[in-house]
C-alpha cells in the first residue's frame, strides 16, 4: 500500500520531502504531484537531469547534418554555377544548416519530452481525473511496487 | 492554497462570457479581414496588375507588410525566451500575450509573400522536394533562406507557446465544465503535474528557450539580407542585420504595449500586470529606439564617408525626395518621440505609453516602406526610375492583414489563459510569505 501525504503549501512540501529523505526513505520510492515547478525537489532527491537532453542533442546534430546534406546533395545533382560562386558555397549552406539545427533540435526536444513523460496518456485524455488542484501530494511506494 | 485558488479564479474570470464591446470589436476586425480576403480574391482572379507594384518598384506594401509583421513577432520571443534565460521576473506578466502575438504575427507575415507572388498556387517552387522538374531551390538565394527561417520560426514559436500552456490547460479542464473541459483535457495531454513530468518539462522549456533565443537574432537578420544581399544603393550595407533586429524588437515591443494596455484594462488584470511591469517594457522600447536611431545616423554617414555617389544620392532622395514626408514622420515616431521615455513620469503613464506605442507602430511600418520603396524607385540608371503608390487592392489587403491579426488575438483572449497561471503562482510564492 502506498502512503499519501497531502500538504497545502510549498514550504511544508519541501520540508516534508527533506524529512523523508533524512528519515531514510529511498528517493526512488517517492513520487510527488505539485501545481508548479519547485526547484528544490531535484536537489533533495539527488536526481540527475533526465534524458530529454539526449533527444535534443541528437535532433540538433541531425538537423545540422541534414542542412549540409540537403544543400550539398542538391547542388551536386544539378551542378550549375550561379553568381560566380563555388558549387559548394559554405557560408550560405551554413545558414540552412543552422536553421535546421534549431528546427530539428526543438522538434526532437518536444518529441523526446512526450516520449519520456509518456504523454499524451490516452487513458487520462477522456476519463474524469482525480484532481490534485493546488495541493502538494507526496506518495511513498512501499515494497517492490 | 487560497491564494492560488484566487489567482486561478481571477485570471480565468477574464474568459467569462464576453460583453457587447468584445463582439463589436471582433465583428469589426473580422469584417476588415474578410474584405481584405475579397481584395485578394480579386487579385488572384485578375492578376497582379491590380496591385501598384511594377517596374521599377516591384516590391511594395506586400513586402513592407511581410517585414513589418515578422518584426512584430520578434519581441514575443524576446520576452518569452530571452527574458526567461535572464530570469527577468516581470516577463510572467506578458509572456503568454507576447507568445500569442508572435504566432499570430507570423501567420499574417507568412501570408504576404504568398500574396506578393501573384500566382500563389505555385508557392511550392520554393520548397526543396524531389520534383519532376529535376531542379532544386538555389540555396544561395536569400529568398530560400527566408522560407526556411520563417517556417522554422513559426514551428518553434508554436511549440514554445503550446508547451508553456500545458500546465495551464490542465488547470482549465478542472475549472470549466462540459465540452470546454473536454477540449482542454485533450489539449492538456493528460498532464498531472507529477515529479517526472515536471522534471522533463523544465528541461524541455529551457531547451526551447535556448533554441528560440538565437532565432530572435537570426530570423530578422535573414529577412534583412533579402535586401542587403542585393547591390541596390540604400540596401547594400552590412549594418542591415543588426539594424533590422533592433527595429524588429522595437516595433514588437510597441505592439505588446498596444495589445496589453487595453487587455489589462478590459479584463481587469491590473493586479497582475502592474505599472512597474509596463515600465520595464517601456525601458526596452526606449533602449531599442536608441539603437534604431543610431542605425539611422550610421547609414547616411557610411554613404557620405564611402564617397559612393549612388549611395549618397539614395540617402538624399530618401530624406528629400518623393517619399520625404514618410521619412520624416518615421524619424519623428521612431527616434524623437520615444526620447520622452527618459522621463520616469511619462514611462509610468499608461495612456501616454499606449498612444506612443501606436505612433511607433506607424513609424516602424513607414520605416520598412521607406527602405524598400525609396531604394527601388531610384537605382543606378535615371532611365529606369519611377515612383510607386499603393493601389486600392494593396491597401485593402494590408488592412485585411491587421484585421486577421486582431481577430485572432481577440479569439485568443476568450479561449486560452491570457496570463501564465502556473508561473504567476510560482512568482507569488517566491515573493510573499504565506499568511494562509
Amino acid at each position: 500500500m502506498a502512503q499519501k501525504i497531502i500538504l497545502n503549501n510549498r514550504e511544508d512540501f519541501v520540508r516534508k520531502l527533506k524529512d523523508l529523505i533524512n528519515g531514510g526513505v529511498p528517493a526512488d520510492k517517492i513520487d510527488a504531484q505539485y501545481p508548479y515547478p519547485v526547484h528544490e525537489v531535484e536537489k533533495i532527491l539527488g536526481r540527475r537531469p533526465g534524458p530529454v537532453r539526449y533527444f535534443t542533442l541528437i535532433g540538433a546534430v541531425t538537423g545540422f547534418a541534414a542542412g549540409f546534406g540537403l544543400t550539398i546533395y542538391t547542388v551536386l545533382s544539378w551542378p550549375m554555377i550561379t553568381g560566380g560562386k563555388p558549387l559548394i558555397s559554405i557560408p550560405p549552406f551554413l545558414l540552412i544548416a543552422y536553421i535546421l539545427t534549431i528546427l530539428f533540435g526543438s522538434v526532437a526536444a518536444f518529441a523526446g519530452f512526450l516520449f519520456v513523460s509518456i504523454l499524451p496518456k490516452i487513458g487520462r485524455l477522456f476519463a474524469p481525473l482525480p484532481e490534485a488542484g493546488n495541493r502538494f501530494i507526496i506518495t511513498i511506494r512501499e515494497g517492490n511496487q | 492554497m487560497q491564494r492560488n485558488e484566487r489567482i486561478e479564479r481571477e485570471i480565468l474570470s477574464a474568459m467569462k462570457r464576453p460583453g457587447a464591446l468584445y463582439w463589436i470589436a471582433l465583428f469589426f476586425c473580422g469584417s476588415v479581414f474578410i474584405v481584405g480576403m475579397l481584395f485578394w480574391g480579386h487579385q488572384l482572379k485578375t492578376g497582379l496588375g491590380v496591385a501598384g507594384i511594377s517596374h521599377p518598384v516591384a516590391w511594395g506594401v506586400y513586402i513592407t507588410n511581410f517585414v513589418f509583421w515578422v518584426g512584430i513577432a520578434h519581441s514575443g520571443t524576446l520576452i518569452s525566451a530571452v527574458l526567461f534565460l535572464f530570469r527577468a521576473k516581470f516577463r510572467t506578466s506578458f509572456n503568454r500575450a507576447a507568445e500569442a502575438m508572435t504566432v499570430f504575427a507570423l501567420m499574417v507575415a507568412g501570408l504576404f509573400p504568398l500574396i506578393h507572388l501573384g500566382r500563389t498556387w505555385v508557392f511550392y517552387y520554393l520548397l526543396p522536394y524531389p520534383s519532376q522538374r529535376m531542379i532544386w531551390p538555389n540555396f544561395r538565394s536569400p529568398l530560400v533562406w527566408d522560407v526556411f527561417a520563417i517556417s522554422t520560426y513559426l514551428t518553434v514559436s508554436l511549440i514554445f507557446f503550446y508547451v508553456g500552456m500545458i500546465p495551464d490547460l490542465a488547470i482549465m479542464r478542472r475549472r470549466f465544465t462540459g465540452i470546454r473541459s473536454r477540449i482542454y483535457q485533450v489539449l492538456s495531454l493528460g498532464w498531472e503535474g507529477r515529479l517526472g513530468e515536471w522534471r522533463n518539462y523544465e528541461q524541455l522549456y529551457l531547451f526551447l528557450a535556448a533554441f528560440a533565443t538565437p532565432l530572435v537574432a537570426s530570423v530578422h537578420s535573414i529577412v534583412s539580407w533579402d535586401f542587403a544581399m542585393s547591390i541596390l544603393p540604400g540596401w547594400h550595407t552590412t549594418i542591415f542585420a543588426p539594424y533590422f533586429v533592433a527595429g524588429a524588437i522595437f516595433s514588437g515591443t510597441a505592439m505588446v504595449i498596444t495589445l496589453v494596455v487595453p487587455m489589462r484594462k478590459v479584463l481587469s488584470l491590473e493586479k497582475y500586470i502592474t505599472v512597474d511591469h509596463i515600465e520595464s517594457i517601456a525601458k526596452i522600447l526606449l533602449f531599442t529606439s536608441l539603437i534604431v536611431t543610431y542605425a539611422y545616423i550610421v547609414e547616411p554617414a557610411l554613404a557620405v564617408y564611402g564617397k559612393n555617389p549612388f549611395e549618397i544620392e539614395a540617402f538624399r532622395y530618401r530624406a528629400f525626395g518623393d517619399y520625404s514626408p514618410l521619412f520624416w514622420t518615421m524619424i519623428l515616431c521612431n527616434s524623437i518621440l520615444p526620447l520622452t521615455l527618459f522621463i520616469k513620469r511619462l514611462r509610468r503613464n499608461i495612456i501616454f505609453l499606449f498612444i506612443l506605442s501606436l505612433l511607433v507602430n506607424v513609424g516602424m511600418w513607414l520605416e520598412r516602406f521607406v527602405i524598400i520603396v525609396s531604394s527601388l524607385a531610384r537605382d543606378y540608371t535615371p532611365y529606369a526610375w519611377g515612383t510607386y503608390h499603393p493601389s486600392l487592392v494593396e491597401v485593402g489587403i494590408t488592412l485585411g492583414g491587421f484585421g486577421l491579426f486582431f481577430s485572432a488575438y481577440l479569439i485568443f483572449l476568450k479561449t486560452l489563459p491570457v496570463l501564465s497561471i502556473t508561473e504567476i503562482k510560482e512568482r507569488s510564492d517566491g515573493t510573499k510569505n504565506h499568511s494562509e
